[in-house]
């Protein structure tokens, strides 16, 4: 076993350097695409077509004092968004930037992943719970609102996929794909992707941290690094999510002539770019209609879908 | 929802049953007022309004302006739509003067009105989206808005808080360029409309969160005066440009837009419509703007004694000014009655009942002007 090799991997490329980029990268495409479709320019005076903007505003937030709220727990209230971030880091060690390059590859990567994220919502409901604040209290409950209504479609969506393909395992379930593969999943996909933008708290399903109702959610006590590991947290959620769309239906790094890791980072934009322009157009729902939006039409769905495989599978 | 025009009074719950949440004064989405809300979970059992943290103390700051200076303070009522409160000063005052003037002046200052009352239900028609939490709709009206701002730049020098219209008559004469620009605005607005209309109207979430949602009944609108598109959402077709015509609208020919639900969809239709009818006056006045090269007449420097009550319809509902002079150079006693104070209101009476999340949707659907909520 090649330790320099392993010390890369999980430090620079594909690791945590790489995984900061992403925020970074996340952070400007999201600026620069929704000013686009906003008709405006987005960044634009800070480095060149404003790449620095990103950067300076992170090292702005970086110097910002840490207020700690009175009836904080501060220990909870200052661990909090380090596990958040870490549990999401450990996603990202999960997915195939091509054959060879991944962090951790397991006969149970799939499950592992959706467990972990899964995980989530309880760190962020603790997070708004150690606030002692009402508005992130509220959107600590409202965290748990997304729970029950994004997780189960995308646990179905994303194991409708192993059923398929009859692995777990991100590489071989990539090695697997076809055309084939990608049509029968393509209902899946679909529901994965809502379910996507769900657990990840995007618009319109951004109801924890809806900002004209209950400001920023669990966020709105956090300041300097702790608000930045929390919202780095977020963003790499969005990262990870993607990236498990991209292995799961659209064949991950396998594409001709470009190497691995470029066709999935474009098939990542790709994905990026649709939950940029679906925040862009469409406006919050409320979070009952959410409820009755997944139990009345997404999980059923989903269930049909895995009955649906179940039966292509046996002809 | 709401059950009977009746506020609850009586405390509620034991202590710790409710939580006492304070939406505002700082709050994304609540402008400088706090409304203090009691929820039983997502649900709002109770609100109370408190406005009154950017009170300016107009009223009084006009007894210590000339005639003629007021204007600027009068203006500052709300910025957005300064023009229908300048409107309404300098007829208050000719009123008082006994000053007529020309026909031509009052039709410019009808355009000048319907560009202050389309650059206001601009900002509203994005604001009613921004409430949740989409911003698309705002920078395309305010990129649509901004060919009127170059108008009145042009014209006044300033892009808002103009101080176009002075008693007697409109500040500078209008030139050709002014004329060619606002011709611009309005082919842009014409030409871009049916794609904002398509995108704004039918857009399904919105019809979602807005529809049924916040219902005004009319006997609330009386109970409580509500002014302006809340009002005319709710069924009752007042319109002061209709009903009491000033400064030569009765030559105009436009439609109150009126809808019966009385929802907060329904506050939105009536913004988004009225902005067709205004572009539908200033082409008409345009095309129908009376010879003359008299754009301003002499008003005294003190006015003789006496009281006057004067009402236009601003882009928020109408807007009365009461003005006592006891023949000085300036007022004696200015009362200000304006809309969206009295809009404020319904508030209470209808958001207990929704979830918090509506409560946003309710109020940007009031189509409040927190300048002219604490004057």
């Amino acid at each position: 076993m090649d330790w320099g090799w392993i010390l890369f991997k999980t430090l620079v490329f594909p690791g945590l350097t790489f995984l900061l980029l992403v925020i970074f990268a996340t952070f400007y495409l999201e600026r620069k695409l929704v000013a686009d479709m906003h008709g405006r320019t987005g960044p634009y005076y800070v480095g060149p077509y404003g790449l620095l903007q990103t950067v300076a505003d992170i090292f702005k937030i970086l110097q910002k004092e840490v207020i700690i709220h009175r009836e904080a727990d501060k220990l909870l209230f200052l661990v909090v968004p380090a596990v958040a971030f870490f549990m999401v880091a450990l996603v990202a060690a999960f997915i195939p930037y091509s054959e060879t390059l991944w962090i951790v590859s397991t006969p149970y990567d799939l499950v592992i992943s959706l467990a972990l994220l899964t995980s989530l919502p309880a760190i962020f409901l603790f997070a708004g719970w150690v606030s002692k604040s009402k508005y992130p209290f509220i959107g600590g409950i409202r965290v748990i609102n997304q729970l029950i209504s994004g997780e189960i479609p995308l646990w179905l969506a994303g194991l409708s996929v192993a059923l398929w393909y009859g692995t777990f395992n991100y590489v071989e379930i990539v090695q697997k794909f076809d055309l084939i593969g990608f049509l029968v999943n393509l209902v899946g996909f679909v529901i994965f992707l809502v379910a996507i933008l769900i657990v990840a708290d995007r618009p319109p399903f951004d109801i924890p941290e809806a900002e004209q109702e209950i400001v920023y959610g669990f966020l709105t006590e956090y300041t300097g690094v702790g608000y930045l590991l929390l919202a780095g947290a977020k963003f790499l959620e969005i990262f990870v999510l993607a990236a498990m769309t991209v292995t799961l239906f659209l064949g991950g790094f396998k594409g001709p002539f470009l190497p691995g890791w470029v066709w999935f980072l474009i098939k990542i934009f790709t994905v990026y770019y649709l939950a940029f322009a679906i925040r862009a157009s469409t406006p919050r729902i409320r979070l009952d209609q959410l409820i009755k939006f997944t139990w009345n039409i997404l999980v059923p769905l989903a269930l049909l879908n895995i009955v649906f495989i179940l039966v292509i599978k046996a002809l | 929802m709401y059950k009977g025009a009746q506020i609850i009074t009586e405390p509620i719950g034991k202590e710790g049953d409710l939580m006492v949440l304070n939406w505002g004064v700082q709050h994304p989405a609540s402008g400088p007022m706090r409304i203090k809300v009691w929820l039983d979970g997502e649900t709002i059992v109770k609100v109370e309004n408190d406005p009154g943290y950017v009170t300016r103390n107009m009223e009084k700051m006009l007894e210590y302006r000339t005639w003629e200076n007021a204007v600027v303070n009068v203006e500052r009522i709300c910025f957005i739509d300064d023009l229908g409160t300048i409107l309404n000063w300098a007829l208050a005052i000719e009123k008082l003067a006994e000053v007529e003037v020309p026909k031509n002046v009052e039709y410019f200052r009808v355009i000048l009105a319907e560009v202050g009352r389309i650059v206001s239900h601009l900002i509203g028609v994005g604001g009613m989206f921004g409430a949740l939490g989409v911003a698309t709709p705002m920078m395309w009206v305010l990129s649509l808005r901004e060919f009127y701002l170059d108008f009145l730049e042009h014209y006044s020098g300033y892009r808002i808080s103009t101080a176009a219209i002075v008693p007697g008559g409109v500040r500078f004469e209008p030139t050709k360029e002014d004329m060619e620009l606002l011709k611009k605005a309005i082919k842009e607005t014409e030409k871009r409309w049916p794609e904002y209309k398509e995108v704004f109207k039918d857009n399904p979430t919105l019809v979602e969160r807005y529809k049924g949602v916040g219902i005004i009944p009319k006997e609330l609108v009386y109970k409580l005066g509500l002014r302006g598109p809340v009002a005319r959402a709710s069924g009752v077709a007042y319109d002061y440009r209709k009903t009491y015509p000033y400064s030569s609208y009765e030559d105009f020919n436009f439609n109150v837009v009126v809808k019966e639900e009385g929802d907060a969809y329904a506050r939105f239709l009536v913004v988004l419509e009225e902005i067709e009818e205004s572009v539908k006056i200033i082409k008409q006045a345009m095309e129908g703007m009376p010879e003359g090269d008299k754009w301003k007449v002499r008003v005294p420097k003190k006015i003789k004694a006496g009281e006057t009550f004067s009402a236009v319809e601003w882009a928020r509902g109408g807007i009365e000014y009461f003005v006592v002079s006891d023949g000085g150079t300036e007022p004696y006693r200015v009362k200000i009655s304006a809309p969206s104070f009295m809009n404020i209101w319904a508030l209470e009476y209808i958001a207990p009942g929704h979830k918090l999340a509506d409560l946003a949707t309710i109020f940007a659907s009031l189509y409040i002007c927190h300048g002219d909520l604490d004057r």
